[in-house]
């Protein structure tokens, strides 16, 4: 396959454009928090949703003994949509006998001799996540906000979001702070680690309550117990042993002390949306800056990113396939890497940068 | 349907990674596949929809052709106009959107369980809890299974018609209470595919609840399956679901003159037209990124089913749940940790348009691709016998005359002959098996073309339009390594003849041209056989990898450890790609494996002769690049084995035969 055209799929690394990122909640009970074009900031609620909560199933019909199912909504205390609290009576049949709560929850169902109770839900609130303007409000789903800001888009998150204040490691690595030695300037804030993150790495991060984590990579056998984590983390090459490489340590150095948005997306087949770092980055002077295109096909001079994480830009578009050293033969562009490298790379394996 | 007048076509397909397009035309009165292109699927970030690669797609198309395709308004100009522009018919299909959600219900896991998941294989359906009579779950647990999967379909079977009632109601019931206690806005829809006894109560429990199909009893006795009914039901349901899908597919869906056909259902038709034309059997594997898909016609009889847990992009990380890592290892000429191949298959799911650039890379990706092929087809093969519930899916595959590779995993090595050796390391077929690739999505446009203008497809099946990448010989047998596992005699159209002996242990390519045909006369060696046969002799035509003969022998005889397959692995793909690849020292030495190639290899273990997989007793012509010259029209003798004829102008018999399918 040749193409007179190409269009590279997008990673953005950029110190400072016009974001929009929609919030969107599953559509039960979502409750919008915020009206349209009103200013919000880092940790404003602009919606809450329901979490989805358990049943618990009584056989009341059974428990005394009633030989009609029907005879249950006689001996009922309360009714179907009543709230109720754990001990409390459902049901009482005229010689005293009672029929006692399990739990606390709302009564959702009563027939075919059974009650149905239904555990308090879990209320789930989305945070703004950025310094800007709400833009587009859809009804029961979604909130849009635009805002400036920087922004680095990783690999993999375990579905997690938090806001903080970007922090490096130390330099002897994430693993050697002690809760002792912590630095002030690190906690609570969304380190920063060169490293690949490892099982000690974690227990650190759950002792010294970091905000979040940025790596480079993990051993995949890690993936149960991060996606256990409460705090986000975010790999920016993917699972394995990468080092972090040295244009994305770089600008997060640049980016230091400043506050973030760790939305750590877990990556699903058809989501719209990649694991993320946004910075709040102020704006200078009266320039504002642009959105990332993303509609531009691949030309020469792109900052664009290799599979290998490293970053460079494109110097020539062969118009054939090239024959890899692997054996396989594929479009591809010549990329001129930091150090004056130049290197061959497939088109499917290269991001634009924005 | 028939739109008689149409004579251009656009067909775009619409994969999780790529969006493929092409342009039928008639072309001195026959209707033949002009140009093809293909961009990234747009549907995830940053656009979050489909539209965007509809019309990069499409203005690849126009920049390839000169031909203008879409208006200003994003619109697919139809009909065409005078200038050229535009088409007469667009149609759309689809393998992207997130399958449907299915809790199954029956009453016994190896009865009713057992044909419904088989009836749910044929279309995009992921089971997310399974819920049977027999299980020791109290029912407040089952009812929390089923409303916090938040299914999108739940899929009732159980009872033999004439059996028993009660449990099946039972098994009703808890679907009815389980839907009455969900949101409105997410109720799933029902299909009921059980005793057909209680299908009053059956209406009664859900026609005002949700959305309602019936279907034949899945298991109507014990030893019986019908599973067509419940399939169509399912594909039907699919449908119901997918017109709210989103990401762009409502303007695509209101253009298509059919909105948007699932790809899978394409496969189904074409291989059935197929296997009914040849009078043969035929099987097509579409390893996509998020499903694959295994349709096979055995004895005139097809069946198509969809793997949502596999594909080799995004479900990549899937594969290893239904492979597992032996079987993936059985392809790797390395030690390699579990966690270097798990690493590398959820890469691949966060990359999944992405490409091996390294010599270790590319053995990870063909292990995963090869230990996917075979799960397929294995975990498939008890569908391809209609009335007989249970099938050995260890028995050797049945032969097949024509396999059919698609999804870029497989068709865009862009070298044809690693591609064949995919397919044959794959599903070692025995004998002579005609090879073919569909890299531009031309099977899924024919069947949804199928519905309008039958003998389009014919035409353009005929045209050889799929990528034919050869006749494939495969030798059964244990050939000897080093000696002569068979003798090529090849006569080509001018009469002029090459002679090749093929060495045991290796694959090789006679570079017979994309077309050009000849006769092929083959004698095997002591010891191993075609199918069978000690000598055949027929006529072929090349495909893009020539004609290719597998003399490693079946079973294939892959070595069982790492520095056996270190020796072998890289020599066949050497044979071919023509490309050399070391396997270094310290790969084999360490068993936790340094993870990348990058580096020069220190130095050669196990040095070796360049591997010659053909001596030469006669002159051999280069072929290659020489014109086809006319066909002799001295005597010839009759082909023992005809696997190849001139493409035959269509047939009304043809037609027919695709129309009554269609019917």
């Amino acid at each position: 396959m040749t193409y007179a055209i190409y269009f590279p799929s997008h990673r953005h690394m950029l110190g400072s454009a016009l974001l929009r990122r929609e919030r969107t909640l599953p559509d039960m009970g979502v409750r919008i928090e915020v009206a349209n074009m009103t200013r919000v900031s880092l940790t404003d609620v602009v919606m809450r949703g329901v979490k989805p909560a358990p049943f618990a199933v009584i056989e009341g019909a059974r428990f005394f003994g009633l030989r009609k199912a029907d005879e249950l909504t006689e001996l009922m205390e309360a009714r179907q949509g009543d709230r109720i609290e754990e001990g409390q009576t459902l049901a009482i049949k005229s010689r005293g006998k009672r029929l006692i709560s399990p739990i606390t929850g709302t009564i959702v169902y009563v027939g075919d001799g059974k009650i149905i109770l239904q555990q308090t839900p879990g209320v789930v609130e989305v945070e703004a996540g950025m310094n800007g303007m709400v833009v587009e409000i859809v009804t029961n789903r979604s909130v849009t906000v635009e805002a400036y800001g920087g922004v680095l888009q990783g690999m993999w998150g375990n579905n997690r979001r938090a806001v903080g204040t970007l922090s490096i490691e130390p330099r002897e690595g994430v693993e050697k702070i002690r809760r002792d030695a912590m630095d002030i300037e690190l906690r609570g804030a969304i380190i920063v680690t060169r490293q690949p993150v490892r099982k000690s790495t974690l227990e650190v991060m759950e002792e010294q309550n970091f905000r979040g984590l940025i790596a480079p990579s993990m051993d995949a056998s890690l993936v149960e117990d991060v996606l256990k984590l409460q705090r986000p983390v975010l790999l920016t090459e993917g699972f394995g042993s990468m080092r972090m490489n040295t244009t994305t340590v770089n600008f997060l150095i640049d980016m230091q002390g400043k506050q973030a948005t760790l939305d750590a997306v877990l990556p699903e087949p058809l989501e719209p949306r990649l694991p993320e770092v946004v910075i709040n980055v102020p704006l200078t002077g009266n320039n504002r800056p642009a959105p990332p295109n993303t509609t531009q096909p691949l030309r020469r001079g792109d900052n664009v990113r290799l599979r290998s994480g490293v970053t460079g830009k494109v110097s020539d578009l062969p118009k054939t396939p090239i024959l890899l050293d692997n054996g396989l033969r594929m479009m591809c562009a010549q990329v001129e890497l930091a150090g004056g490298e130049k290197v061959t790379v497939p088109l499917a394996n290269i991001d634009y940068l924005g | 349907m028939s739109i008689s007048r149409s004579t251009s076509i656009l067909a775009v397909d619409f994969g999780n990674v790529n969006t493929r397009a092409i342009l039928i035309d008639l072309v001195d009165g026959v209707y033949t596949l002009v140009a093809q292109a293909q961009e990234q699927t747009t549907a995830g970030f940053p656009h979050g929809d489909v539209g965007v690669g509809f019309v990069r797609v499409l203005t690849q198309l126009s920049v390839s052709t000169g031909r203008r395709l879409i208006a200003q308004d994003g619109r697919v100009i139809t009909p065409e106009e005078a200038d050229r522009s535009g088409v007469d018919l667009f149609l759309a299909t689809a393998s992207i959107g997130r399958p449907l959600r299915t809790i199954l219900m029956g009453l016994f896991g190896e009865m009713s369980i057992a044909s419904g998941k088989r009836a749910a294989a044929g279309t995009y359906v992921n089971i997310v809890e399974t819920i049977s009579l027999g299980e020791n779950r109290a029912l407040e647990d089952q009812l929390n299974a089923i409303t916090l999967a938040r299914p999108d379909l739940i899929f009732i079977t159980g009872g033999t018609e004439g059996g028993a009632e009660g449990p099946v109601l039972e098994l009703v019931q808890m679907a009815r209470t389980a839907i009455r206690l969900m949101p409105k806005t997410v109720k799933p829809i029902v299909l009921y595919a059980g005793n057909n006894a209680i299908l009053p109560q059956i209406h009664e429990l859900f026609d005002k609840q949700t959305g309602l199909f019936i279907a034949e009893n899945v298991r109507p006795t014990p030893d019986r399956e019908t599973l067509e009914s419940a399939q169509k039901a399912l594909a039907q349901a699919y449908n119901a679901f997918t017109e709210k899908r989103g990401l762009g597919f409502e303007v695509i869906a209101e253009m298509s003159s059919i909105g948007v056909v699932p790809t899978a259902q394409s496969y189904q038709t074409i291989i059935d037209y197929l296997g009914r034309t040849l009078r043969g059997s035929v099987l097509a594997v579409d390893v996509g990124s998020a499903v694959s898909t295994v349709s096979a016609s055995v004895k005139r009889f097809t069946a198509t089913s969809i793997r949502t847990d596999i594909g080799l992009g995004h479900s990549a990380n899937n594969i290893l749940y239904s492979v597992s890592l032996a079987a993936v290892r059985e392809w790797l000429p390395f030690p390699a940790t579990d966690a270097e191949i798990t690493a590398y298959a959820m890469n691949k799911s966060l990359r999944p348009s992405s490409v091996p650039e390294t010599v270790r890379d590319l053995y990870l990706e063909h292990a995963l691709l090869r230990a996917a092929l075979r799960t397929l087809v294995r975990d498939a093969r008890p569908t391809w016998t209609p009335d007989t519930a249970l099938d050995r899916a260890d028995a050797p595959l049945p032969y097949f005359e024509r396999i059919i590779g698609a999804g870029a995993a497989l068709t865009s090595t862009g070298q044809p002959l690693l591609t064949a050796m995919l397919l044959l390391d794959a599903f070692q077929p025995v004998g002579v098996t005609r090879l073919q690739a569909d890299p531009h999505a031309l099977i899924p446009a024919l069947g949804a073309l199928a519905y309008i203008i039958p003998e389009a497809v014919v035409q353009v099946l005929d045209g050889r339009n799929l990528e034919d990448l050869g006749i494939a010989i495969s030798l059964s047998g244990t050939p000897r390594k080093g000696r002569a596992a068979c003798r090529v005699r090849v006569t080509d159209e001018r009469g002029e003849v090459n002679t090749y002996n093929v060495l045991g242990g290796t694959i090789f390519s006679i570079p017979l041209p994309l077309g050009v045909a000849a006769n092929v006369q083959v004698s095997a060696s002591g010891g191993v056989s075609i199918n069978g046969k000690r000598r055949l002799k027929f006529d072929v035509i090349g495909g893009t990898a020539g004609v290719i003969i597998d003399a490693r022998g079946r079973a294939l005889p892959l070595e069982g450890s790492p520095r056996g397959l270190a020796a072998q692995l890289p020599a066949w793909y050497e044979q071919a790609t023509g490309v050399k690849h070391e396997i270094p020292d310290e790969w084999l030495a360490v068993p936790d494996a340094p993870k990348t190639d990058a580096q020069p290899a220190q130095k050669r273990r196990g040095r070796r002769k360049k591997a010659d997989a053909v001596t030469s007793e006669e002159p051999i012509f280069s072929v290659t690049g020489d014109t086809p010259a006319e066909p002799k029209k001295r005597g010839r003798r009759r082909a023992q084995t005809p696997v190849e004829a001139p493409p035959p102008s269509p047939k009304e018999d043809e037609i027919d035969d695709l129309r009554d399918l269609l019917s």
